[in-house]
């Protein structure tokens, strides 16, 4: 970046490493004329743990609880990835019931995060009583998964070659209860989000990523579908049990007959997600086979049929903010893996944000880096360098600034 | 509609707040204290939501059933189980415990199992409290 | 995306032997079924060597573009091998096509072109590379560290697995006494 010209009118804010909206840190550099962002550039890492490489001294049953602490809001989806990439390259099959508990499971994460996305985002353009009422009903789905699985955030319930815990009729109603009560308040939730004034005030023609920018910048997940991309594993690909069940793309044109690719439509892309998710929960607890959760469960014996395999294999689920996506490679010597590649969504949704940035005003930073629901950063400080003086802005200034123009804009 | 959300503010106004005021209605100034207080009967203590059946929390071992085979040391992910070779049996030290449950799964005699124990704070990670054998 | 519905694995592979005949190695078509109804998803494996391999992502472009979910790094002792995991065909149901296309380079010359003028979304991935591998990408917009901090020293790559390998930095904080 250049440095800043003392008669040119443009300058620079730095915002991060811990930084608006968001949950952990990343740090962006934007260059402003005036109110409108010129240019950005990201810098990340500032949370990178080597966590790939701390697999090289453990066995694949260990590695998949280092996968489930890679995030707390996806600690399903990444052991299910690298529990599909280990599978194919040892070629073991899961038994039928397990697939579909596997489904069950993975959507139930998937409502957890868009409805806690829902609730920050609302948060972000200082709607905050939506942020309360989505967030009871997100308690709800914690309650859920502690049913299931035994604990609110590390659900510990994907192993290889199969589940941890099966769902027994005695357990269906809980879930039929919370997915009924999920229907009844997400119908409120819909008209908030998509009846509200201020909402489509802030949101509409904000952000935008068109279609072609989203193939290009390799997006995943609910941004890229905003945007107009059919791309989603659950139904391009055949793992689980999303080849058996009735599942088609969603697109913001199935409610509104049009794609712009804003924050408007990544809102509606989520709530829709919603719905989708929790029909593909019933159509699970209808159609499930009976039959084994695990196909071996003497967990010695899996080690050691693991640590005889030579090969690759790929592993990819869509999480709830995208492909995720895992390579994993044995070299039929060693117990743990030779190498284990990560690949989170928000890692291919990094470079969308350029795009979806340039041209818009500071207030409206928070909402953008937060429409595509990336798995980083919490807002904290922005220095804003002038020449000599140096201001510090905290969070609460940030927001503030988002706050006050949605007061403007209902003026 | 402009206030969307207002009904619902309203309606919320009537409700009992959804939140469990644990460990008291106001926090304490000082959990300790507190805790002590509670411990003399002085003060009482609104309890927590209880878990439901299958919550992982502190493990607990049956010493007697141990045969000392180490399986568990093979699969603890984050490395809390240590194995004491002399008696053959294993100690656990919970401030390293990821709460997986895995070591239950592999046990072959079913000597650990989880309880539904979860307040597990402490100063000291090599509390007496925080280490099972 | 329309124009090719009928995409198989097999036209795939045939498009790139058509073309780049000799440099193309260990061809392999796997087929993972899953669920009730197996429904199969398939995956393409195949070698190139680095002088084909550009030739190769611009054929590709050609002929429909691909998305390009990561490039996956191994250090195989005497080489370094690089996997571009693509998928094609998506948006169409169970229509997906997984291809991965590896490289092999030399560790006495760890060099490829960078494809950043034909996918603009591999900057990130090819910049993890370059930090992590050891490998030089000729002609990449942004050369700069991604996620290494500025403190690890210049000719350590932390998935190198040979004397410039992360050993050296190494801190073993569970021998601290317990």
């Amino acid at each position: 970046m250049k440095q800043t010209a003392t008669t040119k009118t443009s300058y620079h804010i730095p915002v991060g490493p811990i930084h608006p909206a968001l949950k952990e840190p990343v740090f962006f550099e934007f260059e402003i004329e005036g109110e409108r962002i010129v240019d950005v550039d990201v810098k990340l890492g500032h949370v990178h743990r080597g966590i790939e490489w701390a697999s090289r001294k453990r066995n694949p049953i260990q590695i998949l609880y280092l996968a489930e602490r890679i995030c707390g809001i996806c600690s399903f989806c990444h052991p299910a990835a690298f529990t599909l990439a280990v599978e194919t390259a040892a070629d073991i099959q899961a038994p039928e019931r397990a697939e579909y508990l596997r489904v069950i499971q993975g959507e139930i994460e998937r409502i957890t995060s868009h409805v806690l996305w829902a609730g920050v985002a609302a948060h972000e353009i200082g709607f905050d009583t939506v942020l309360f009422l989505t967030w009871q009903m997100r308690e709800k789905l914690m309650d859920l998964t502690e049913y299931l699985c035994g604990n609110r955030v590390t659900k510990g319930i994907m192993t290889i070659g199969g589940i941890r815990r099966d769902i027994t009729e005695d357990m269906i109603p809980k879930i039929t209860d919370t997915l009924n009560y999920l229907k009844d308040n997400f119908e409120k939730l819909r008209k908030i989000f998509l009846d509200d004034k201020t909402i489509r005030m802030r949101s509409q023609g904000v952000g935008i990523l068109t279609k072609e920018n989203a193939l290009k910048l390799c997006a995943v997940g609910p941004t890229t579908r905003a945007s107009g991309v059919k791309k989603d594993v659950r139904v391009d690909t055949s793992y689980f049990a999303y080849g058996d069940l009735d599942i088609d793309f969603i697109t913001p044109d199935v409610l509104t007959n049009e794609v712009n690719g804003d924050v408007y439509d990544r809102i509606i892309q989520r709530l829709l997600e919603v719905k989708q998710s929790i029909g593909l929960i019933e159509q699970c607890l209808d159609t499930m086979p009976s039959g084994d959760i695990v196909v071996e469960p003497k967990i010695p014996k899996l080690l050691n049929q693991l640590k005889k395999v030579n090969g690759e294999g790929v592993g990819r689920h869509e999480a709830p903010r995208g492909e995720v996506i895992h390579y994993v490679k044995f070299d039929g010597e060693n117990e743990s893996p030779y190498t284990w590649k990560v690949r989170a969504p928000t890692y291919n949704n990094i470079l969308p944000w350029i795009p979806m940035l340039k041209g818009e005003q500071i207030a409206d930073i928070p909402i953008i880096a937060a429409s595509t629901d990336p798995c980083m950063s919490c807002t904290n400080r922005v220095a804003i360098a002038d020449g000599s003086k140096k201001y510090e802005m905290q969070k609460e200034e940030l927001h503030r600034l988002s706050i006050e123009k949605t007061r403007r804009l209902m003026k | 509609m402009k206030f969307s959300m207002l009904p619902q503010v309203f309606a919320q106004m009537f409700k009992k707040p959804f939140t469990n005021k644990f460990p008291a209605k106001y926090t304490p100034p000082s959990t300790t204290k507190f805790l002590e207080a509670v411990g003399a009967g002085k003060a009482k203590l609104i309890p927590p939501i209880e878990t439901p059946e299958g919550f992982r929390g502190k493990i607990q071992f049956d010493k007697d059933k141990c045969i000392g085979c180490n399986l568990c040391i093979k699969v603890c992910p984050s490395g809390a189980i240590e194995s004491k070779p002399e008696e053959k049996k294993i100690k656990i030290y919970l401030a390293r415990c990821t709460f997986c449950s895995q070591c239950n799964d592999v046990c072959p005699v079913n000597c650990l199992s989880m309880s539904n124990e979860f307040l597990l704070a402490d100063a000291d990670k090599y509390s007496k409290d925080l280490i099972v054998e | 995306m329309t124009k090719d519905q009928e995409l198989t694995p097999e036209k795939v592979v045939k498009y790139f032997i058509d073309e780049f005949k000799p440099k193309i190695k260990d061809i392999k078509i796997k087929e993972r079924a899953a669920g009730s109804k197996k429904n199969k998803t398939p995956s393409i494996w195949m070698k190139i060597d680095n002088s084909a391999f550009k030739g190769a992502v611009k054929h590709l472009c050609d002929l429909q573009f691909p998305h390009l979910a990561i490039i996956s790094g191994n250090d195989l002792g005497k080489t370094i091998e690089l996997i571009y995991h693509f998928t094609l065909n998506y948006g169409n149901r169970l229509g997906e096509i997984n291809l991965n296309i590896s490289v092999e380079l030399p560790k006495s010359k760890p060099k490829i072109e960078t494809i950043c003028d034909y996918i603009p979304g591999a900057l990130i991935t090819e910049r993890e590379k370059q930090e992590f591998l050891g490998v030089k990408i000729i002609g990449i917009p942004d050369d700069r560290r991604l996620f290494l901090p500025d403190d690890i020293p210049k000719g350590i790559y932390p998935w190198r697995r040979d004397e410039t390998g992360p050993e050296k930095l190494y801190k073993n904080l569970h021998e601290v006494k317990k």
